[in-house]
C-alpha cells in the first residue's frame, strides 16, 4: 500500500514538475532552435495554459474512470517527453508540451481518486496529493538546472519516460469504484487566492532562477542548488505546521510570509546569491502554509474531492500562466531601460578611469560590442569577456572591470525588482478572496 | 489577543529580513546616475600629453552635452561612429548641423583654454584646433587618439 501511495504521489510531483521544470533550459533550448525570448516563454506558458484548460474536464473522465484514466494519462505524458526530448523544431516542442499537459491533468487528478483507494481516506490522499504537487513545482527548477547542465535539455524530458512508465505499477490491485453523488460548485473565494497565490510565486519559481543565471553567472546546477531552500522550507513547515494555528489563519501568515519574501528580493542590496536566501525561506515558508491549505478549504467537505482537486489545479496553473503574461513583459522591458542606463553609467566608469586615456575609446568600443553581441544572443553582456586580453592584472584595469561589473550587477538585480513587487502584489491580493472563504465540516 | 499572535510573527519575521535589506541600500541598489555635464567637474592633475589631450576632449564634451542639454556619456557614446551620432540626433530631437557646431565650437573652445593657461604647448594647439574644425564630430575621438599616440608624451 505504501509502495503504491508513494508511486501515485511521484507521478503527482513528476507531472507537475514539468510546470517550472525547464525555466533553467530555456536560455539553451533559445540558443538550439533560434527563435526569440517571447517564443521561448511559450514552452513554458503552454503547459501551464493547457494544464489548467484541461485540469476540470480530466477530473471528470478521472472520477469515472480512475483507473483507465491514470493509465492514459501516464502514456500521453510519457510519449508527450519522448517528443519534447526528441523535437526536431521548436513548433513540435512547444506542440508536445501542450500534450504533455493533457496526460498530465489525467494522471494527477485520477491520482487523488486512486490515493483515496490506496490510503484509505479522503483526507490522507488529499495530503500526499497536495504535499507531492507542492514538492513537484518548487523542485523542478532545481531538477531542470542540474539536467541541464549535466546532459543537456533533452534529457529532462527523456528521464521522465521510464519514469513514467514505472507508474504504472501502482494500478495493481485497484478496483473501479461506483461514480459518486454530483460533485457540487467549486469553491470561488478559495480558488481564486490559490490563483493569485500562484501568480505571485511564479516570481520565486521563475524569476529567482533567471536572475541567478542569467543575470549573476550562477551555473544551471549551482542555482538548481541554490532554489532548494524554498522547497525545503516549505515541506519542513507544511509538515511541521502547529495544529492549533487553523487552515485559514494559516493561509493568512503564508500569504504575508509570500509576499514579504517576495518584496524582500525586490529589496535586495547587493547583488549574490546568499542574498536570496532569507527571502527565499520566507516564501517557502508562506508556501508551505498556503498552498496546502488552501487545496484544503477548496476541497475537504465537498462531495467529490476529484473535481474540486481539478479545480484547484485549473486555478494553480492559471495563476501561473498570470503570472509569465503579467511578469515577462515588466522585466523586458525593465531590463531594457535599465540596460541604457547601465551602458550611460559604464561610459561614465572608463572615461573617469585612472587607465591610460588613449585606450578608453577602445574600451568603450570593446563594451558595446559585447552589451550588442549579448543582446542579439539573448544574454547579458560579460565584462571579462570584453576587456580579455588588456593589462587585466593592472590596478586600475581591475578597478575598472569590478566598476563595470558593478553596474551591470545594478542593472540586472534593479530590474528585477519591479516583477517582485508586482508579484508580492498579486500574492498579497490572495487576502480579499481568502476573507470570504468559509470552511467546511471535513 | 491571542488569535492575532500568529500574524505578528508573520509580519515580525518579513520585517527582520526587509529592515535590514532596506538599512544595507536595498531599493536603491540601481545603476549610478550620470552627472550633470553642466555642474563644474573635478578633473585629476593631467601628466603627460596624452592625459592633456584627453582633459581637454572630456572639457569639451562636458560643455557641448550642458549646451545641447544631454548628458557627456550619451554624446561620448554618441562620437564612436556616424550610425551612432545619427541616431543620437533622432532620438534627441536635435539639428544634426547643429550638434557637429557646437562639437566643433566647444572643441575650439577648450583648446584656446588650454593654450591660454598653458597646459597645452602653443606648438600642438594648432593641430588639434585644425583636427577640431575639419574632422567629422564620429571621428574625432580617434583622431585625438591617434594625434596623443603620434606626439611625444
Amino acid at each position: 500500500m505504501r509502495q503504491r501511495s508513494a508511486l501515485l504521489g511521484l507521478g503527482v510531483g513528476l507531472a507537475l514538475a514539468d510546470s517550472s521544470i525547464v525555466t533553467l533550459a530555456l536560455p539553451r533550448i533559445l540558443g538550439d532552435f533560434d527563435v526569440s525570448i517571447t517564443s521561448v516563454a511559450w514552452v513554458l506558458t503552454s503547459f501551464n495554459l493547457v494544464l489548467a484548460l484541461v485540469a476540470v474536464p480530466a477530473a471528470y473522465a478521472s472520477r469515472r474512470k480512475p483507473r483507465e484514466a491514470f493509465g492514459a494519462g501516464v502514456l500521453v505524458f510519457a510519449v508527450a517527453s519522448l517528443a519534447c526530448g526528441l523535437a526536431p523544431s521548436f513548433g513540435v516542442l512547444v506542440g508536445a508540451r501542450c500534450v504533455q499537459a493533457v496526460g498530465a491533468g489525467l494522471l494527477v487528478t485520477a491520482a487523488l481518486d486512486l490515493l483515496s483507494q490506496v490510503d484509505g481516506s479522503d483526507e490522507a490522499a488529499l495530503r500526499v496529493w497536495v504535499a507531492a504537487g507542492v514538492a513537484g513545482a518548487a523542485l523542478g527548477p532545481a531538477a531542470g538546472g542540474i539536467l541541464t547542465q549535466l546532459l543537456g535539455w533533452e534529457s529532462i524530458f527523456l528521464a521522465q519516460v521510464p519514469v513514467a512508465l514505472v507508474l504504472l505499477l501502482a494500478l495493481r490491485g485497484v478496483e473501479a469504484r461506483p461514480v459518486k453523488a454530483p460533485a457540487g460548485r467549486p469553491s470561488v473565494p478559495a480558488n481564486l487566492a490559490l490563483l493569485l497565490v500562484a501568480g505571485g510565486l511564479v516570481a520565486a519559481l521563475f524569476l529567482v532562477v533567471l536572475l541567478l543565471v542569467d543575470g549573476w553567472g550562477l551555473s544551471p546546477a549551482a542555482a538548481g542548488i541554490v532554489v532548494t531552500v524554498m522547497p525545503l522550507t516549505a515541506i519542513g513547515v507544511g509538515r511541521f505546521r502547529p495544529r492549533s494555528l487553523g487552515v485559514v489563519y494559516g493561509c493568512v501568515c503564508g500569504v504575508i510570509l509570500i509576499a514579504g519574501g517576495l518584496a524582500a528580493l525586490a529589496l535586495m542590496p547587493r547583488a549574490g546569491w546568499w542574498w536570496t536566501l532569507p527571502p527565499q525561506i520566507l516564501v517557502g515558508a508562506g508556501l508551505g502554509l498556503t498552498v496546502g491549505g488552501l487545496t484544503e478549504l477548496a476541497v475537504r467537505g465537498r462531495p467529490d474531492q476529484v473535481v474540486h482537486g481539478g479545480w484547484t489545479l485549473a486555478a494553480r496553473h492559471a495563476g501561473v500562466v498570470l503570472g509569465l503574461l503579467l511578469l515577462a513583459p515588466v522585466l523586458t522591458s525593465a531590463l531594457d531601460e535599465n540596460r541604457d542606463e547601465a551602458i550611460r553609467a559604464g561610459a561614465a566608469i572608463v572615461l573617469d578611469s585612472r587607465i591610460p586615456p588613449l585606450a578608453k575609446l577602445g574600451v568603450a568600443q570593446d563594451v558595446l560590442a559585447e552589451v550588442d553581441r549579448a543582446n542579439d544572443a539573448g544574454e547579458l553582456p560579460d565584462v571579462k569577456r570584453a576587456l580579455a586580453g588588456r593589462a587585466d592584472d593592472d590596478e586600475d584595469w581591475t578597478s575598472l572591470v569590478s566598476g563595470l561589473q558593478d553596474q551591470l550587477d545594478r542593472a540586472v538585480t534593479s530590474a528585477f525588482s519591479g516583477p517582485f513587487l508586482l508579484a508580492a502584489a498579486l500574492a498579497l491580493g490572495a487576502l480579499i478572496p481568502l476573507a470570504f472563504v468559509r470552511r467546511r465540516p471535513g | 489577543m491571542r488569535r492575532a499572535i500568529p500574524f505578528l510573527v508573520a509580519i515580525g519575521l518579513v520585517a527582520a529580513v526587509i529592515v535590514p535589506y532596506v538599512a544595507l541600500g536595498g531599493g536603491s541598489f540601481e545603476p549610478t546616475p550620470v552627472a550633470d555635464p553642466c555642474a563644474p567637474r573635478a578633473y585629476p592633475e593631467a601628466e603627460g600629453l596624452g592625459e592633456t589631450i584627453e582633459r581637454i576632449a572630456l572639457t569639451a564634451v562636458d560643455r557641448v552635452a550642458c549646451r545641447l542639454g544631454v548628458s557627456r556619456e550619451e554624446l561620448v557614446l554618441a562620437l564612436r561612429s556616424e550610425d551612432a551620432f545619427d541616431r543620437f540626433t533622432r532620438e534627441n530631437g536635435i539639428d544634426r548641423t547643429e550638434a557637429e557646431q557646437a562639437i566643433h565650437d566647444g572643441l575650439v573652445q577648450a583648446v584656446d583654454e588650454a593654450e591660454q593657461d598653458g597646459t597645452l604647448p602653443g606648438l600642438i594647439a594648432p593641430l588639434v584646433r585644425k583636427a577640431a574644425e575639419s574632422v567629422p564630430p564620429w571621428l574625432l575621438l580617434e583622431t585625438l587618439e591617434r594625434l596623443g599616440d603620434f606626439l611625444p608624451g
